[in-house]
């Protein structure tokens, strides 16, 4: 072999100072690949402590309610009404009669982060007459006006931020959140800043407490400002914004 | 060489090359899930689905970009040569890890609604006129579509069957889908909370890949300035014969056309184009092995005296008529027909007659 490196790759020969520089490139290459990727594995907030076992189903029983959305009016382990919505496993809402209401028992697995909860109903039937008899108290509903808000932050979908993803949230989540939101999934609000880590964040209706219409899907997931009033309704806060307040930040 | 094709001519090289390439992508993807998962409390780490598509996406553009800055790299500095004959095994790996990618965010994202998940990719987000809202995946499916093209077009075969400059031309398309996935990036992951850091990272990548092309660009435009002195009758001065190191060329720019590539080997002068018929490589930067002219890229190989590849191979270069006088090289710009050559010139001497492909002497 000559003095004068020269790579041939057809050629077994590979020169000694090639062979060096090659070694040391590529554990130079691992450890700079391996650095950047440990650096960019751990950006970001946490995805929040949303838990979904699909494994889990269980029945629950509790008063049925339609709107906003589809929920389960039930009594929680300290005795307190407590509510949960109700989904399909997918991003679609459950399909009821138009009369179906009233003390039941629904078969699903519970999606829950801090004091939000959420059941994705049983394939079948996942919907039937409850055995026990209905408490007293959950057909109150005291509303309560808490006052003018002006946030920042993002409008997503309940689902997915209860625990359906892990992260529920962000730019990247947009389409899914986008879908969620067409399927009738409940929308959510969540300040900047906590999306990540937060427990709360209030369901986001208009300035009457009811869903938006699909003019609202442009704004999901993007920074919005929103100035509008939060209302609490049994268990449930609600961040009411008329259409027009809502501005893309 | 152009001789038979096989799925892969593997060699000792390729071998250990791809062992590497695995290993280096294995430890970027446990090194990305692995700080993903030990960053944040156990029950609150990404879901599984989430931290394999993240770090498949870091992965593929990473590896993109050192696709990229092999070229200037090798171009700057014989000794990334190396990593050059192989590239086109990364390249694979790279769309197989950016398709991974991209299945998992159709299955993931797109997924579990009751629209086609594909269809879903395209018209779930229709916010073009809004850098904050912009549909960023669009952007990726459009790289990926490259990325395909690319790799299934990768093998020998399309290069021998669509011509070299079809085949190069098709592949500089990497080029624009490097700036569609910085665009993937920028309008996507970089939005969200770890925005900075994504945008630091993409930034810097993307400005190592410039830095690096524009190195090689002036490095090039150094080269040829110097080498683009025309004297009378259309020859052009390449320099003195002895300063050419020998088994070694220069490379002189004509006002049109192919740059020359001109070689001498011991007392012998011969100028052939610069370009290389398998991939576009600057053969000019290559070497006289075995009597051969070698590409450095892929080591394709041509006679020097008539640019034939030596049987059973059958590609061919141009060949061009050189000079000696006053121990200054001319060579002329006009290239002479494919498979002939005007026989060397040579050093303090007098010149062998022309030959062609079939090694016969041809008259003068």
């Amino acid at each position: 072999m000559s003095d004068d490196p020269f790579f041939i790759g057809w050629s077994p020969d590979l020169h000694k100072i090639d062979r060096r520089f090659l070694l040391l490139a590529t554990f130079g290459l691992m450890a700079g690949g391996g650095g950047v990727a440990a650096f960019l594995g751990r950006q970001g907030q946490p995805p929040g402590p949303g838990i979904w076992d699909q494994s889990a189903i269980a029945g629950h029983s509790g008063l049925l309610v339609q709107t906003p959305w589809p929920m389960l009016r039930m009594i929680g382990d300290d005795g307190a009404p407590q509510t949960a919505f109700l989904a399909t496993t997918g991003k679609l809402a459950v399909r009821l009669a138009a009369n179906a209401r009233g003390w039941v028992k629904v078969r699903g697995s519970l999606i829950s982060r801090g004091e939000n909860r959420m059941i994705a109903v049983d394939d079948g039937h996942w919907l039937g007459a409850s055995e026990g008899i209905e408490p007293p108290g959950l057909r109150d509903w005291p509303e309560e006006d808490l006052g003018a808000a002006h946030l920042v932050g993002e409008i997503l979908d309940a689902k997915c931020w209860f625990g359906a993803m892990r992260p529920g949230y962000g730019k990247t989540h947009k389409a899914c959140a986008t879908l969620c939101a067409k399927g009738g999934l409940p929308l959510a609000f969540c300040q900047t800043g906590s999306c990540g880590s937060g427990v709360d964040a209030p369901l986001f209706l208009d300035a009457d407490g009811r869903r938006h219409g699909r003019d609202i899907l442009p704004f999901i997931a993007d920074r919005v400002m929103a100035k509008g009033r939060m209302v609490r309704v049994g268990d449930v806060v609600q961040f009411r914004v008329a259409r027009p307040d809502i501005h893309r930040v | 060489m152009s001789h038979d094709y096989r799925v892969v001519q593997w060699t000792p090289f390729k071998k250990t090359f791809d062992l590497w390439l695995g290993s280096g992508i294995i430890v970027f993807l446990a090194a990305h899930v692995a700080s993903a998962v030990f960053a944040f409390p156990p029950d609150q780490h990404a879901s599984e689905v989430q931290l394999a598509l993240r770090a498949s996406g870091s992965c593929a553009f990473a590896l993109l970009s050192l696709i990229l800055a092999i070229g200037p790299a090798a171009r700057l500095s014989p000794r990334f040569l190396p990593l050059l004959y192989n590239r086109r095994h990364m390249g694979v790996v790279c769309f197989l890890i950016a398709l991974l990618h991209g299945g998992l965010v159709v299955f993931w994202y797109h997924g579990f609604s009751g629209m086609n998940p594909l269809v879903s990719v395209l018209v779930s987000n229709s916010e073009f006129h809004s850098a904050r809202g912009f549909p960023f995946e669009t952007l990726g499916v459009g790289a990926l579509l490259i990325l395909f093209v690319m790799a299934a077009t990768s093998h020998d075969f399309w290069n021998a069957n669509l011509g070299p400059g079809l085949w190069k031309a098709i592949h500089m398309s990497v080029y624009g889908a490097y700036v569609l996935i910085v665009g993937h990036v920028m309008l996507g992951a970089a939005q969200g909370d770890e925005g900075f850091a994504w945008a630091l990272a993409v930034g810097i990548s993307a400005a190592l890949v410039m830095g690096l092309h524009l190195g090689a660009g002036v490095l090039e435009a150094r080269r040829g300035a110097l080498m683009r002195r025309i004297v009378a009758e259309g020859w052009l001065r390449v320099g003195a014969a002895l300063d050419i190191p020998d088994t070694r060329a220069r490379v002189v720019s004509p006002p049109k056309g192919e740059r020359i590539a001109v070689f001498r080997d011991g007392d012998r002068i011969h100028a052939i184009s610069n370009v290389c018929r398998h991939q576009g490589g600057p053969l000019g930067e290559g070497r006289i092995v075995d009597g051969s002219i070698t590409c450095p890229w892929h080591g394709f190989q041509y006679r020097p005296e008539d640019g034939c590849s030596p049987p059973p191979y059958s590609e061919r270069v141009a060949t061009y008529r050189t000079r000696i006088q006053n121990g200054i090289v001319f060579v002329h710009p006009e290239a002479l027909p494919l498979g002939t050559g005007p026989g060397p010139t040579l050093i303090g001497g007098a010149s062998p007659a022309p030959s062609d492909c079939s090694g016969e002497v041809r008259d003068v």
